[in-house]
């Protein structure tokens, strides 16, 4: 590294740090993590390789579990603060989110699995929302906010397929869902608490809900419609919240 | 104090040349012309139009590689002899000689359009080309795979960096780029526009033929676009790939077989016409029209439910007049024409 570099890089860090030093002192904001976890029959979720049953009787493999988190924010009697970012989860891998809140006691976690309207119709966007995620409808606009793919010998599509691509943000065809849930005790947020939350998906849930998705006549949902919201009522239903410390 | 400094050497160090030109953008605007109407949505807002996006975007449309075969491009199908739509086919082709289900619409004035397709399912300029792209019988490639090919060329990333500052490439930004080209696309040079303007005079023939316009066909194909933009069942029977158009994406049974009112500007060299091309020639679409307004039924639209009455003579005024809606310094521009020598593929 050069000496011109090495300057350079002291002056970066500097300015960063002050950056951040200003940051906190305005605002103070506390950290608490966010982890989604995906289960199925009460056991986690492994793409490709488990094989699971619904409350039908219908076995079925997953190869893709992914969709989007919007406005998450804890609730509490502090003014609402929702996260402005869009998350795009993924049961292949780990995900969790940083929230930033004030302190305070909470009561409750809520979000949108889905992505606002505003986003669905203004053009490229990146990030969790560039299309390159390969959940955005290039035929007809607008953002897939839950896509679960895999295969069950119940179905009746092509390659015993099950495909579930939901979404829709335009008047009755409006898939998102505000998904609130109570935490079992109020939740302190405190500096040096640092609490993780654990959001659990119960795939269960998603097959039996508010409505019943049998495989065997829901196998492919591929576009914003009737049976999109079929589905998307089922979203509430299918998370559940704890407090891991 | 020490602050300052750090400021400026970080600022200094930043501009340090990376290898891929420089970044000094030249600002552009949409022009509207003159009597138009201002574009309902303001395409160029957030994506502020430069020379450079737009010559980006020119390449990225004009660029063969970008397909699964390296074969297709953007102007395979709109091509600008033919008004950027695809001369004389009623459907355009795709990779691997495969065939799309519909005729390729004419690209022109897209700024003022706020839907895109025969059955306005895209509802961005931006976010239009990741269809053709991506349509396993048009561009077949995935979106992966364009990004790849550009972030391997340096022509691209020199591009990208005097078009966005920096030569880092995203989807986000080759979006954008393309609508910087797609939307600069303006065609208000034809006869009709010079008569308006008052630089030019209808012959009496033409003059007759605007009269034929105005009552009978000015309701769906308004000025001075040539379209309303909306979406109506002109009377044609469901086709052989049971192309039901605006149903497929709104689910309304009402929707069903309502396609796109599409421009009539430079209609003489867009031939053929509707959303698969099935009728070949302007007198031929007008005898559609006088013949589906005889026995109109439900389904049809409301402006069609009285019967157009035209003579012989009266047909021929109007095609003389649809045909002054050509523009030949849209389709001849140098500005919107390829730099180099581009292969098209028909």
């Amino acid at each position: 590294m050069n000496k011109l570099a090495l300057i350079r890089s002291a002056a970066f860090m500097s300015l960063a740090c002050f950056f951040q030093l200003a940051a906190q002192a305005q605002s103070n904001q506390l950290q608490v993590l966010v982890k989604f976890v995906h289960t199925a029959n009460g056991k986690p979720i492994v793409l490709q390789d488990s094989a699971y049953q619904n409350a039908f009787g219908e076995a079925y493999q997953l190869t893709r579990l992914k969709y989007y988190i919007s406005n998450l924010g804890l609730l509490g009697k502090q003014p609402a603060q929702a996260a402005p970012s869009v998350y795009l989860i993924n049961a292949a891998q780990e995900d969790s989110i940083e929230l930033k809140l004030k302190a305070g006691i909470y009561d409750s976690l809520a979000f949108t699995l889905g992505v606002d309207s505003i986003y669905n119709c203004s053009g490229a966007q990146d990030g969790a929302l560039d299309p390159l995620n390969g959940m955005f409808w290039s035929w007809n606009s607008g953002y897939v906010f839950f896509k679960m793919e895999g295969y069950s010998a119940a179905s009746t599509a092509d390659l015993q397929r099950i495909e579930h691509h939901v979404g829709g943000y335009l008047g009755a065809h409006k898939a998102s869902a505000r998904v609130a849930i109570h935490l079992e005790k109020p939740l302190l947020i405190k500096e040096h608490s640092g609490p993780v939350i654990e959001v659990t998906l119960d795939l269960d849930k998603y097959w039996k809900g508010k409505n019943d998705l049998t495989i065997a006549s829901n196998a492919l949902i591929m576009a914003p419609g009737p049976l999109a919201i079929k589905s998307a009522e089922n979203f509430a239903g299918m998370f559940s919240v704890r407090v891991v410390e | 104090m020490f602050l300052f400094t750090a400021c400026c050497l970080f600022i200094i160090g930043a501009a340090k040349d990376d290898g891929y030109g420089t970044y000094n953008p030249t600002y552009l605007q949409l022009l509207i012309p003159n009597g138009w109407p201002k574009p309902e949505r303001d395409y160029f807002a957030k994506n502020k139009m430069t020379e450079q996006g737009f010559q980006l975007g020119k390449k990225l449309f004009y660029d063969s590689r970008l397909s699964k075969d390296r074969e297709v491009s953007c102007a395979s199908c709109h091509q600008p002899f033919g008004a950027f739509a695809t001369f004389d086919h009623d459907l355009s082709h795709g990779v691997g000689n495969s065939f799309t289900t519909r005729n390729a619409p004419a690209l022109m004035n897209l700024a003022w359009m706020n839907a895109f397709h025969w059955d306005g399912g895209v509802n961005h300029l931006e976010v239009q080309p990741l269809g053709p792209l991506t349509a396993h019988n048009e561009m077949g490639q995935s979106l992966d795979s364009v990004i790849i090919i550009l972030k391997s060329d340096t022509a691209y990333k020199r591009m990208f960096k005097a078009a966005f500052g920096d030569a880092s490439i995203s989807s986000q930004r080759m979006l954008r780029a393309f609508a910087q080209f797609t939307g600069s696309l303006v065609s208000a040079n034809s006869k009709y526009d010079r008569v308006m303007n008052g630089q030019d005079t209808f012959s009496n023939f033409e003059q007759n033929g605007y009269r034929h316009f105005k009552v009978n066909c000015s309701g769906c194909h308004k000025e001075p676009l040539f379209t309303d933009n909306s979406f109506r069942n002109n009377g044609i029977a469901l086709n052989r790939f049971k192309d039901a158009g605006r149903q497929q994406i709104t689910g309304l049974a009402s929707d069903s077989l309502k396609f796109k009112v599409p421009s009539l500007r430079n209609l003489q060299l867009t031939y053929p016409y509707m959303h698969d091309g099935r009728i070949f020639s302007v007198p031929q679409v007008i005898d559609h029209y006088i013949a589906k307004t005889q026995t109109p039924y439900a389904g049809m639209d409301s402006l069609l439910q009285k019967p157009i009455l035209l003579t012989k003579l009266q047909k021929n005024e109007l095609v003389y007049f649809l045909y002054t809606l050509t523009d030949t310094s849209f389709t001849k521009s140098k500005r919107f024409d390829p730099d180099g020598p581009v292969y098209f593929k028909h």
